[in-house]
């Protein structure tokens, strides 16, 4: 063990070489001068304002959902009044990432998984019963709709709810994340509409938002999905700028909305927190450093209120281990303290039993209770970027900054983010870390406490997961049918007629997505219309 | 090269994943290894019961493997389908799977390789359920 | 020759394959694919034009599988079934293989109608388009008579498996001009159907130049026909579809068909040969006599011609006429 010890490389988990220690040379000089900004100034790096979580502690924004909807409406209740500060609405995955209805044969021929991952929303009914008695005219809500084709009926329906309530959507505030990394590279579905035609439904939703829902975050490019599909830090950072690319070029050339709205509208993202502490935060002080630079340099956009990036943090759920479930309590403990020492605005820890289902209520509670003990017991929230003039973390900062760029380029030059969503490229990126590091964990080069190393296990108990809800799917069906049966049959079918035609031409679809789901249009018959419009996206993925 | 696999050993692997999750890291990286050992790694994609055995029995396989990533129910349906059509073809599993639905799954006689599973830990039970020696 | 039980046990699968037995038809592809003889089935009537086999290849990333997908859909409009061979490299280090194929192809995982087998190269010699032959002709048998042979273009391997089908289809994609200048692996001049796929995206108008320009090298009467299509979104199918129909007409008419089968037979033929001639060669690779004529040669007492000559003469003796195949 000692030779091992002698000739270990010590690495940080991308893969940059580390030194014994840091001095203030170490710093390159490009970045001594930043690093002397104070909080709440550009670039931001050094948090986003200046009197960090004093006056605004980070958001503890939980996923959750599962079964039918009034027990996702149950749950979050329970998170909101665990001290929960926002919710997110998880929609059932085979469902709603499909956008299959519930006697879609896909569905049907697995029937106990509906209500596992989320609840099934298949009309604004459902969407209704899960926002049952929710503050959200007052809270920040996500309304889901993570995956790319599925987030226009979300946001629709969170909508037309909201409009039913007699709220003005002008003063909702929330979010969706119509997040590529997902759809396209985290956890690729059955059926997906293309990546163009997804472009085009996000960049439909950005203007929408703008005309009509000014405090409404409309997408939400998730870094997150990229890392825990195996990419790197400095490629997380340049992946997600290169996404955010896309969106800007497109609004740019549509030229109907003004593009710093676009860049602000853009400027809320997500990204994974693993356990490589000092890497991981010095990530986030470079994703607030990069995005000020790319705003000005590629769009001339300086404006601090643009410029300054939101960031929401999901900590590692391919890290929270399957053997000896307890110590992922641990490790979502240091994930989410590297992710406040970064500056989030933001933060879900994962469920220790994350590996095994979704988050049981026990790993619920855990989730928010570690957050809770971060902000209320460390004082950790008192000073901003405690961190800042660390030579180690400035140096590391910069180093990040450059190889994350690095990799920009090298997308634009593989054609652009969807290009390298299409060609596979991403995919292979992603997976060549991953290969690397389990053949790191069979060689003995990376340890994993309880899995590859110290796996004798004395806990008195069994952790077994969420075990899911037995009527999830019986109800769902029923539902569908009641709404096929009673809703104004004409006046549905007129809406789809009404959105098909938004589909193939080129006007903003998310009024007519209002429309439909006003007209208790279905989720199927959403998907139907798309799958017609604009067929599959042909996966570059061979699983 | 002494371990590589003559042509008569070309054992062939089906991996299918059970679920309609897309979470393709897990079964990526076992096939990959699989290949790596020597063996034929036919993919399939997000399947239902039936679908695995008819490419079960199209492709001719000695092994298959099953990515489970949902409701247990789903997944000892497609091993109940496959021992009922494919007999004599054994089956392992990995992914998502809580202690309660290994035991269910260990019961059918299906190997399960639950996350944390080390790669040369499921090609050896690769070897050893095509029949190959030096297991 | 052939063990008794080996010839009732083949005939015996090839009984019930032919009765609709997708299991044993499965099982007689893996043995072809071994490289068995399989004692005991016929070839199938050259002249057969209810047959067909259409070879379609191109680059990794090309498309291939959802186009295969796309066309079968679209064949089966007329043809009462469709068998798909889809063809994937081997490692050529682990002589393992990654066969992803019918991800794209699941609308048919459920048809009875549709049988798709995948297939690794497995680096044997001659042994591919061998393999792929026996396999075609298994199918033909079993009430498969139409069949899609899918295949990477990348080297003389897939070359020759590309040619013992009877329409040759290349798939390529816009953007693509180098490959056509670079003429890989003289697919050019085999090709009947140029398909440039994934048509919706930049660079399509001067690939399609690059290809007429190179094509005009070819004679106008047997041309080969470009059409264009996006598989993903099914579009320009039922072009592809009927360009396939065209091209197979006039081979019947002209009678190029007839002398495509000819040629196939002649191929198979040769690598048959060869794979005799083969493994000859390593057993007296691995034989006493070899070793001592390479000592020989080692210590200056004979040429290598000389020794060569000598070895060939072996390698005559073991071949299957001299009873040791």
């Amino acid at each position: 063990m000692q030779s091992q010890t002698d000739s270990k490389r010590w690495l940080t988990a991308s893969g940059i070489p580390l030194k014994d220690f840091y001095l203030p040379s170490d710093i390159p000089d490009s970045h001594r001068k930043v690093a002397e900004t104070a909080p709440g100034e550009p670039p931001f790096h050094r948090g986003a304002y200046p009197t960090g979580y004093r006056t605004k502690p980070w958001r503890i924004f939980q996923l959750s959902g599962f079964g039918k909807p009034e027990d996702e409406n149950e749950r979050i209740k329970f998170l909101l009044e665990q001290g929960e500060t926002g919710f997110l609405m998880e929609h059932d995955r085979n469902t709603a990432d499909h956008l299959y209805n519930v006697d879609h044969p896909e569905v049907a021929a697995r029937r106990e998984d509906v209500g596992l991952t989320g609840a099934v929303m298949q009309s604004v009914r459902d969407i209704d019963i899960c926002l049952k008695d929710l503050p959200i005219d007052s809270t920040y809500g996500h309304a889901g709709g993570a995956v790319v084709q599925h987030a226009p009926f979300a946001l629709a329906g969170y909508w037309t709810v909201a409009q039913r309530r007699g709220y003005d959507l002008k003063r909702l505030p929330g979010t969706g994340q119509s997040d590529y990394f997902l759809t396209y590279l985290g956890c690729v579905t059955k059926q997906q509409v293309p990546t163009d035609a997804g472009l085009r439904l996000n960049a439909d939703i950005i203007e929408f938002c703008n005309e009509h829902l000014p405090r409404w975050v409309p997408v939400s490019i998730a870094g997150y999905n990229g890392a825990d599909s195996g990419l790197n830090a400095p490629q997380e950072l340049g992946a997600l700028f290169a996404n955010a690319v896309e969106y800007l070029e497109e609004i740019k050339r549509r030229g109907r909305m003004p593009l710093a709205q676009a860049a602000r509208a853009c400027g809320g993202v997500s990204f994974r927190i693993s356990m490589d502490v000092f890497e991981e935060a010095s990530k986030l002080r470079a994703a607030r450093l990069m995005w000020t630079q790319l705003l000005k340099e590629h769009y001339d956009i300086a404006d601090p209120k643009v410029s300054n990036l939101r960031i929401h943090v999901v900590t590692a759920g391919s890290r929270m281990q399957y053997q000896q479930p307890l110590n992922n309590i641990v490790r979502g403990t240091l994930m989410g303290l590297a992710a406040v020492l970064g500056g989030v605005q933001s933060l879900g820890v994962s469920g220790y039993d994350e590996a095994l289902s979704i988050p049981s209520e026990h790993a619920h509670q855990m989730s928010v209770r570690i957050q809770q003990i971060l902000q209320q017991e460390t004082n950790i929230a008192a000073v901003t970027d405690p961190l800042g003039g660390s030579y180690y973390v400035e140096t590391l900062t910069a180093q990040l900054i450059e190889r994350a760029w690095a990799f920009f380029d090298e997308i634009q030059r593989q054609g652009g983010f969807l290009a390298c969503l299409d060609s596979g490229w991403l995919h292979q990126q992603a997976a060549e870390n991953q290969h690397k590091e389990f053949l790191a964990q069979a060689e003995g080069l990376q340890q994993i406490v309880g899995v590859t190393d110290h796996t004798d296990d004395i806990s008195p108990f069994e952790v077994d997961g969420f075990m899911g809800v037995d009527d999830a799917y019986d109800v769902a069906l029923e539902r569908l049918n009641t709404v096929r049966r009673e809703r104004h049959e004409a006046g549905a079918r007129g809406a789809m007629q009404a959105l098909e035609q938004a589909c193939r031409n080129e006007d903003n679809i998310m009024p007519a997505m209002m429309a439909a789901l006003n007209a208790e249009v279905t989720l199927g018959e959403v998907g139907d219309i798309y799958r017609e419009a604009w067929g599959d996206w042909a996966t570059p993925i061979q699983t | 090269m002494s371990d590589v696999p003559s042509p008569e050993q070309n054992k062939r692997i089906l991996m299918a994943k059970t679920g309609l999750d897309g979470h393709w890291r897990g079964p990526t990286i076992v096939a990959t290894a699989l290949r790596d050992a020597g063996f034929e790694v036919i993919m399939i994609g997000m399947v239902k019961a039936e679908e695995v055995v008819q490419a079960a029995i199209d492709e001719d396989v000695d092994l298959i493997g099953l990515n489970i990533g949902g409701h247990i129910d789903v997944a000892v349906r497609a091993v109940q389908s496959i021992q009922k059509s494919c007999q004599g073809v054994p089956v392992f599993a990995g992914g998502v799977v809580p202690p309660h639905a290994k035991r269910k799954l260990e019961a059918l006689g299906v190997e399960v390789y639950p996350p944390g599973s080390q790669l040369p830990e499921i090609v050896s039970a690769a070897r050893r359920l095509t029949g190959l020696s030096g297991a | 020759m052939h063990d008794p039980q080996v010839i009732d046990t083949t005939r015996e699968l090839f009984e019930e394959a032919r009765r609709g037995d997708r299991r044993s038809l499965a099982k007689l592809i893996s043995a072809a694919e071994r490289g068995e003889a399989l004692p005991g089935i016929p070839v199938a009537s050259q002249d057969d034009d209810a047959c067909l086999c259409i070879g379609i290849t191109g680059a990794p990333g090309a498309g291939k599988s959802t186009l295969v997908s796309a066309l079968t859909q679209e064949l089966l409009t007329v043809e009462p079934s469709a068998a798909v061979l889809a063809i994937d490299p081997s490692s050529p280090v682990s002589r393992g293989a990654l066969l992803g194929d019918r991800v794209r192809m699941q609308s048919h995982s459920m048809a009875q109608n549709v049988f798709i087998r995948s297939m690794a190269t497995r680096h044997h010699h001659g042994g591919l388009a061998l393999a792929t032959q026996s396999a075609r002709r298994l199918l033909q048998h079993c009430g498969w008579p139409l069949v899609l042979v899918e295949t990477v273009g990348v080297g003389q391997v897939e070359l020759d498996v590309v040619k013992t089908a009877d329409v040759i289809v290349v798939v390529l994609n816009p953007g693509w001009g180098d490959e056509i200048q670079a003429n890989k692996a003289g697919l050019m001049e085999v090709a009947d159907v140029f398909v440039i796929n994934k048509a919706d995206r930049p660079g399509l108008e001067s690939t399609r130049r690059d290809l007429e320009a190179v094509l005009l090298n070819r004679r106008a009467a047997n041309r080969p026909i470009i059409v264009e299509t996006v598989a993903s979104k099914g579009l320009g199918i039922t072009e592809l579809a009927g360009a396939v129909a065209k091209v197979r007409r006039e081979l019947s008419s002209n009678g190029a068909l007839a002398t495509r089968r000819i040629e196939q037979l002649a191929l198979e033929l040769e690598q048959q040969v060869e794979r005799h001639l083969q493994a000859a060669l390593t057993s007296v690779r691995q034989g006493k006599v070899f070793e001592d004529s390479l000592q020989r040669v080692a210590h200056g007492q004979d040429s290598v011609a000389a020794a060569a000559s000598q070895l060939a003469a072996q390698v005559w003796g073991r071949l299957p006429e001299h009873g040791n195949p």
